[in-house]
């Protein structure tokens, strides 16, 4: 069976752990050329590692997502080694839960800047990348259930992934107006059992536990749900499918 | 509607149609703006009503709104976080600067607000109703208009964040999402061809925000938290 992303370069951002990193394995098993992002260069050997392992090519390039010029970079590391690419999962994001009185300005700059500038810069230099070379581009933004719904003691982290979802709305229909046509389309994860998770509310069975039993799939939700369904929404299966918002949250948001 | 309410860009547009009608209401009123002499003039128009200059993008002229109503008025019951600013751009050509001078009033400056407003609230623990001024453009897309997107999707889950986090203490939080309005800032758009594309057949009038926000903030809302109210002639039904 041929693969869905055969010599596709495509960039993940925030690739050197959780959901980014499972997404750089399964797009590379379909195929994709890695262009894995990220500012641990660590995590990032470490994705390298598990592309190649799994039999796909991959270069690490540090990229942090709030510098314009590190951006430019990352897609002229990408045309060099893999050739114009083709998609970008702009995944790379920060969370924090605080209450509203004590959610400082600083707070609210720093997760703004790395979620919102960040996803804008990604979606701005991949159009100009797609225009360039005439590609057929597509985009996942990953913003989070809680950027369809609302948490408490999380008003910041709330507003940015609110901000990606109208984001991808506007993107879409800019995308779908250039030629070739770009898709542009937003994942919802729900609780996923990755550090950004286990760093804040701990690391340890009970509390994925507590989180399975709370969610109408009775699932912890795993990085490797993610990737396939980034997979599907960069790949042509997902041809017709553009401004879209996939929720993936073992029925969370349904609940 | 014996309040104290925070109407912000209110020296024209929607923010001078909500504070005219919040003022009709028996509400007194703190009204908001950049422009000194524009607010001023506003202002004098209404009743029990003061204009407090303000960037809304600065915390610290926040606590001196926040300090002038509870100073002259004793308390702080709603807020309509209404002052906003647009221009479009391509994605492809938009600098960092242009998309972060918007957000920094339109998204960070309702934030910065609502926390100044809120602690204002818990002074007297009696609730309140906060209103953040969204748009169609929360919940859809429009070309050119990627910073103003961000803001106001960002506006529109702030408020359902809020809306939980605060629903204890009764201060219930809302987004309102306007579409084509006339006001300055729609001027531009053409009427007569947009509104074939609009249910209602035309624009809307800045005294139809003016009723939805006046019922949001009201004790008519007391039971609704957290929801969109989409005023825009059916735009988004289709």
């Amino acid at each position: 069976m041929s693969r869905k992303l055969e010599g596709r370069t495509i960039i993940v951002t925030g690739a050197t752990k959780g959901i980014g990193q499972a997404t750089c394995v399964t797009l590379a098993k379909e195929g994709a050329r890695i262009v894995a992002t990220g500012r641990d260069a660590g995590g990032g050997r470490a994705t390298h590692h598990l592309v190649e392992r799994a039999g796909g090519s991959c270069i690490f390039v540090t990229h942090d997502v709030r510098h314009e010029d590190e951006w430019e970079n990352v897609f002229a590391q990408a045309e060099k080694q893999f050739g114009a690419p083709v998609g970008l999962v702009n995944n790379a994001g920060t969370f924090f839960v605080k209450p509203i009185a004590e959610t400082t300005e600083a707070d609210f700059d720093s997760i703004y800047e790395i979620n919102v500038e960040g996803t804008f810069l990604g979606v701005k230099h991949a159009f100009r990348s797609f225009a360039k070379f005439r590609t057929k581009g597509a985009i996942v933004n990953v913003s989070s259930l809680m950027g369809q719904v609302g948490f408490p003691n999380a008003i910041a982290y709330c507003a940015t992934k609110g901000a990606i979802t109208a984001m991808t709305k506007t993107a879409a229909v800019e995308g779908a107006a250039m030629s070739p046509k770009v898709r542009v389309n937003s994942l919802h994860p729900g609780v996923i059992w990755t550090p950004m998770i286990t760093s804040t509310f701990g690391d340890d069975k009970a509390l994925s536990d507590a989180f399975a039993a709370d969610t109408p799939l009775k699932m912890i939700g795993l990085p490797e749900y993610m990737a396939d369904a980034i997979c599907f929404l960069i790949s042509d299966d997902a041809a017709y499918v553009t401004g879209a918002e996939l929720t993936a949250d073992g029925g969370r948001g349904a609940d | 509607m014996g309040q104290v309410a925070i109407v912000t860009g209110a020296s024209r547009g929607l923010g001078f149609a909500i504070a005219e009608k919040f003022n009709r209401a028996g509400a007194q009123l703190i009204m908001t703006g950049l422009n000194k002499e524009r607010g001023k003039a506003a202002a004098a128009r209404l009743d029990k009503a003061v204009f407090v200059q303000a960037d809304h993008g600065s915390a610290a002229d926040w606590d001196r709104v926040v300090e002038t109503a509870t100073s002259r008025f004793g308390r702080i019951d709603t807020l309509v976080a209404n002052a906003g600013i647009t221009h479009g751009t391509p994605t492809a050509e938009m600098s960092l600067e242009e998309f972060r001078s918007l957000n920094r009033v339109n998204l960070k400056g309702c934030f910065l607000g609502l926390k100044a407003c809120v602690a204002a609230m818990r002074l007297h623990g009696q609730g309140g109703s906060i209103v953040l001024m969204s748009s169609i453009v929360g919940k859809i897309g429009i070309p050119g208009l990627i910073h103003y997107s961000a803001a106001k999707g960002g506006l529109r889950l702030m408020a359902k964040a809020a809306a939980l986090e605060l629903g204890p203490e009764k201060i219930r939080v809302n987004s309102l999402h306007p579409g084509m309005i006339r006001t300055d800032m729609t001027a531009p758009f053409p009427e007569a061809q947009m509104a074939a594309r609009i249910p209602l057949r035309k624009f809307g009038e800045p005294d139809d925000v003016a009723n939805a926000a006046l019922f949001l903030a009201s004790s008519r809302a007391q039971f609704v938290t957290g929801t969109e109210l989409v005023i825009d002639g059916g735009w988004l039904v289709q």
